[in-house]
């Protein structure tokens, strides 16, 4: 404004005066200095720099990073330079470049914090975290009042597990400065982590509260969110996100994830498509877009984008490879997926994730040494992260159970299964009340009304039951049929009803056509999956709690209930860690009522539906004699036999539920009466289900609707 | 078959014009429907907002600003219209924390001072240099330089007051700051910063630490004082500054500003009123209403130690909401303000005194744009100074009151 131009001045004394301008923020004259400076010697390193650094604070990062480079032409550029042009260029992704940059600035002057900082953190983003570790410890060994280089550090151990670590330094941060809003976010990530997701919530809340333009901030609070299954809620943080940042690769990504939990897969297909357009190069987005291809069943697709996302160094490779594992295990795949696994577990021992799906896969034996490396991780210096704790000690269960061991085994599942407990809400006494409402709302006079006509009601096949009764087997088995589309366990029914009211309730006051209407909008969300197919089965297990209203809504549809030894069907539940939530099946007794109060429901269902509607099979009457079982479920469904259907574990489906490593091989017997050696760490489970396991097995437990029993006890063979 | 779907922004279209004229009233009649079932999209919730605030039921305003804020935490002009209500309330403690988002805002974000050293917090800082500087408006300068001298005593530290040229020598002769430099040259180094507007928020600034001491903190130049005390000698009776018109490019100018032909009724005998109205309506004082003794400064005025020291000689300044009162009552001189229905945020509400400045008293709108009805008030209260003045009394200035109808509500605070 008032400032002459600067001719007369030295370069020297211009230059002095430009950073004390830009110093005090005046960018103008600083530019006007600048300009005069390369006026006169172009290529002037300290004034392209400079111009740098402004550029940089007004967020031209490309014009920045222009200046920068020629600014480390010069013959006697400054380590500090180089530096800055290391952060300026991780900032833009180019992580390569970043390195050998700040490799040279470290090199020049070895006691530079900036630079072993900026190195720090390139190597961290870079995925060599002990190198990073090292930086980053240098630099807070050089300043330990940086509170910048502590969340930095922070980031790092938290990178390699070492959460507690990490939690110190981010604490550390925040005292250093207390308005550091950034620390206040990577707390919060890791309190998630900790298994701690209200005390992570508020932190995120903070950050926020503290810099509203922090994207992170939203992205910990939703992913706080999708953790606890949160998932309406976690988009309303991710839209408060694009709402001032509408193009955010990292939120378009999450909202993806979110709409794939709440199956709303288009959509999801579309953020994580304008996600990787965004953003080509980025593994983690890739991998987000393989996911949802891979739920939509694109699977040529989805194990591209893994490929693609197991391409640039960091942390997104690994997780593409477990997906890519898991897609194979999915196929069927089972050599190749557990080769996946293994690659993973050769190159990052403390994967979790891989372990955890390679113990699914594995059969292991006594003294099998990967036991002991599982083991050393659950152990006092292992892995931090609660999810990963718990997710370990359902892996060891499986895995000495496997080997024989029973009393290690239950000490795991035990240990798991307490784990879980602990982070879902569950009134078990409400729940048994309101199945007892259930069966209430819906007396045999409602059921045996005429029901409205509705057009192709004949469709679905509802395949019903317990978590792990054996409904993915019977969908297996029918879905080889060439006129039947399995299309697995769908969120559609109890959508279309939790949208008509709160039930059972407004069951009992429904008219037929609002029944009707019901119907139709259910056939219209699952009629696209049908294509040429005459029937559709949707197994979503937990439709048992609606068979009367199926029954009302779509009077021709077909409703399948798949009945297995209770307690075999509670243990299976019990060593097994769910992705949809079952949160009855983490405690021995709760599990043990809820399976009461689901086995008095199907009584009611079996005495008021009419028997060429509802079906029941016995799990271990399939495993007996899958040929009587397998003609007398097709004939149900109204179609001509198929031989196809006895071939079922060749059919090439995709299936995605916890049994999934099971339907695979041929048919086991070895998980008919499973329980029986284990009665003693059952009790609790025992004394729920009023079963004396002094008792010998009753002839029929499950109450005798199976044709075909007697044929059970000498087919039975060894694994 | 689908419903018609909802056009906020055609809707938004047909809102604004209305708040802009203080139809605050009919755009309320016409948002409320929309939102009858408790939800409606964010934008007409924010109408709605505003459409309370310029009724003047701000208080009714807040809550709904809250839960725009709660719904999008990262909408920076939304958390801005929040720090204004918040302020407006006298809710100093988040409202000062809400306040720092004004360089957030579209027209803002370019015009922030990206200096290079962190910005203090508030906390003692012995040893070190600590830079404040001013913004952007005068009257804003003269309101916060106060805090300078509180920041020295809180910080410990060496302080640097940075300044606009046109206000250094009044800051000067204030003190409280160990060295100055004014705006555009190179400061002395220094290790942290702090805005002007933002020592309130970093030193936690509340209601009840006003309007601090010293007070009055400026001062005039006594040589200025003795030319216009000369100048101003040879007017008779009660002597009156006055200004009606604030800097057109304020974004809230319409609704501050008035015409010198509106302020006609304040003529009467024993007054003499000098026009200190700079900018492009000065030239109105020189054909004054009738019956008005207008005496033009204007063209005399040189700089705001001109202005400061005619405020130091006449009896009294009348005015708009613009700079000359900030001066007025940082330098303890009498001034009367004529406030529109929703003002700016540092007058508050529902008061005729002003907890910054002792001498300073509020004559508010009562309606939206009714400044016939504050002129009359402000004509009386004329009167009864100008009647003083004649007898020679010296006149006490009338206590302060709170308005009769709204009784003051001041919420202390944490």
């Amino acid at each position: 404004m008032n400032n002459p131009a600067p001719t007369g001045l030295s370069i020297d004394q211009a230059l002095i005066e430009a950073n004390a301008h830009w110093n005090a923020g005046q960018a103008d004259q600083a530019e006007r200095l600048c300009q005069h400076v390369l006026a006169i010697w172009p290529g002037q390193s300290d004034a392209l720099h400079l111009m740098g650094l402004m550029a940089h604070a007004y967020g031209n990062l490309d014009i920045a990073i222009d200046h920068l480079r020629r600014a480390c032409q010069a013959p006697r550029v400054q380590a500090i330079y180089l530096s800055n042009l290391a952060e300026m260029c991780r900032q833009k992704g180019l992580l390569e470049e970043a390195e050998v940059a700040a490799r040279r600035a470290v090199t020049m002057d070895a006691t530079m914090v900036a630079g072993w900082n900026n190195l720090g953190i390139i190597l961290q983003e870079a995925g060599k975290l002990e190198e990073s570790l090292s930086c980053l410890e240098r630099v807070v060994g050089l300043r330990p009042d940086y509170a910048e280089a502590h969340s930095n550090l922070g980031n790092t151990l938290k990178r390699l597990g070492r959460l507690q670590q990490a939690r110190v330094h981010y604490v550390r941060a925040l005292q250093l400065a207390p308005a550091y809003a950034e620390a206040m976010s990577n707390l919060s990530h890791l309190l998630n982590d900790l298994g701690e997701p209200d005390e992570a919530m508020a932190a995120a809340r903070r950050a926020i509260d503290t810099n509203p333009r922090l994207p992170d901030a939203y992205i910990n609070a939703a992913a706080v969110e999708i953790g606890r299954d949160r998932h309406i809620e976690a988009l309303r943080w991710i839209d408060a996100l694009l709402s001032f940042a509408p193009l955010h690769v990292g939120a378009l990504g999450v909202r993806a994830t979110a709409l794939r939990q709440l199956d709303r897969l288009d959509e999801a297909l579309a953020d994580a498509r304008r996600a990787v357009a965004a953003a080509p190069d980025d593994g983690e987005t890739q991998n987000i877009l393989g996911e949802v291809l891979q739920a939509q069943n694109k699977l040529t697709d989805a194990l591209a984008a893994f490929d693609r996302a197991a391409q640039p160094s960091g942390f997104a490779s690994e997780k593409a490879l477990i997906n890519r594992g898991i897609l194979l295990m999915e196929q069927g795949d089972r050599g190749g997926a557990e080769a996946t696994f293994e690659t993973v577990l050769a190159r990052s021992p403390r994967s979790v994730a891989a372990w955890f799906n390679f113990a699914d896969l594995h059969r292991f034996e006594p003294g099998d040494p990967r036991i002991s490396a599982m083991e050393a991780l659950v152990a006092q210096d292992g892995v931090e992260g609660q999810a990963d704790r718990t997710a370990l000690h359902f892996a060891l269960g499986k895995a000495w159970l496997d080997a024989g061991d029973a009393e290690r085994a239950f000490d795991h599942l035990d240990h798991g299964n307490r784990r879980k407990r602990a982070t879902v809400s569950y009134d078990a006494a409400r729940t048994e009340r309101w199945i007892g409402e259930i069966a209430a709302a819906f007396p045999a006079n409602r059921l045996q009304r005429p029901a409205a006509d509705t057009a192709g009601s004949d469709l679905p096949v509802f395949v019903l039951g317990m978590p792990r009764s054996g409904t993915t087997l019977v969908e297996q088995i029918l879905a080889s049929h060439p006129h039947v589309f399995g299309a697995g366990e769908l969120p559609a029914l109890q959508e279309v009803i939790n949208a008509a009211g709160l039930y059972p309730a407004f069951a009992t006051t429904v008219t037929l056509e609002g029944e009707a209407a019901l119907g139709r909008q259910y056939l219209d969300r699952i009629r696209p999956l049908a294509t040429h197919h005459r029937r559709v089965i949707d197994k979503m297990p937990s439709n048992f709690l609606f068979a009367g209203l199926i029954h009302r809504m779509l009077p021709e549809a077909r409703i399948l209930h798949v009945r297995r030894d209770p307690v075999d069907t509670c243990l299976s539940c019990y060593t097994k860690l769910f992705t949809r939530e079952q949160q009855f099946a983490y405690d021995l007794t709760e599990l043990g009522k809820f399976y009461r109060a689901y086995d008095r429901l199907m009584d009611h269902w079996r005495a008021v539906l009419p028997a060429d509607r509802f079906l029941e099979v016995r799990y271990e009457d399939i495993v007996g004699d899958i040929d009587t079982e397998a003609r007398r479920m097709v004939a149900f469904c109204g179609l001509d036999w198929n031989a196809a259907c006895l071939e079922f574990h060749r059919t090439e489906r995709i299936i995605r539920t916890a049994i999934l490593n099971q339907v695979r091989q041929p048919l086991h017997a070895d998980s008919v009466g499973r329980w029986r050696p284990y009665a003693q760490h059952l009790m609790p489970l025992l004394d729920a289900l009023g079963i004396d396991p002094a008792l010998p097995a009753p002839d029929d437990v499950a109450g005798g609707v199976s044709k075909a029993r007697t044929k059970r006890g000498p087919r039975l063979v060894a694994g | 078959m689908t419903p018609p779907v909802f056009d906020v922004q055609a809707f938004e279209a047909e809102i604004r014009p209305l708040l802009t004229v203080g139809k605050g009233r009919e755009a309320e009649a016409l948002i409320r429907p929309l939102i009858a079932g408790g939800a409606g999209p964010v934008a007409v919730w924010a109408l709605l907002a505003q459409a309370l605030r310029v009724q003047g039921r701000v208080q009714e305003a807040r809550p709904i600003q809250e839960m725009l804020v709660g719904a999008l935490p990262g909408h920076v002009s939304t958390r801005f219209d929040l720090s204004e209500t918040l302020l407006l309330l006298g809710e100093f403690e988040r409202g000062w924390r809400e306040y720092s988002h004004r360089y957030g805002l579209a027209h803002t974000t370019r015009i922030e001072r990206k200096v290079q050293r962190p910005r203090w917090d508030g906390r003692a800082i012995p040893g070190r240099t600590l830079l404040i500087h001013d913004e952007q408006g005068y009257g804003d300068t003269f309101q916060f330089m106060r805090m300078v001298r509180w920041a020295k005593a809180r910080s410990q530290a060496t302080v640097v007051l940075e300044i606009n040229h046109e206000t250094a020598a009044l800051a000067e002769r204030m003190g409280g700051f160990d060295a100055l430099t004014v705006r555009g040259q190179i400061p002395p180094p220094f290790d942290l910063h702090c805005e002007m507007m933002s020592l309130p928020h970093a030193m936690g600034l509340t209601l009840e630490d006003l309007p601090g001491s010293p007070m009055p903190y400026l001062s005039g130049s006594p040589e200025r004082r003795t030319v216009w005390r000369d100048r101003l000698s040879p007017y008779p009776g009660l002597k009156v500054a006055f200004l009606w018109a604030g800097r057109p490019t304020h974004f809230n100018d319409a609704n501050r500003s008035m015409t010198l032909e509106q302020l006609q009724p304040l003529a009467q005998d024993g007054v003499t009123f000098f026009s200190i109205q700079k900018g492009p309506t000065e030239q109105q004082a020189l054909t004054p209403p009738p019956g008005m003794t207008v005496v033009s400064l204007s063209p005399q005025i040189a700089d705001f130690e001109d202005t400061a020291a005619i405020l130091c000689e006449v009896d009294l300044l009348i005015s708009i909401d613009s700079s000359p009162v900030h001066l007025a009552g940082a330098l303890g001189r009498p001034a009367w303000v004529l406030l529109p229905l929703l003002p700016d945020w540092r007058w508050l509400q529902h008061r005729t005194d002003s907890p910054w400045y002792p001498s300073v008293r509020l004559f508010r709108q009562r309606a939206w744009g009714r400044w016939d009805q504050v002129v009359d008030d402000v004509a009386s209260a004329l009167a009864v100074e100008a009647r003083a003045h004649r007898d020679g009394l010296q006149q006490e200035r009338a206590p302060i009151f709170p308005n009769a109808e709204q009784p003051v509500k001041v919420r202390r605070l944490g």
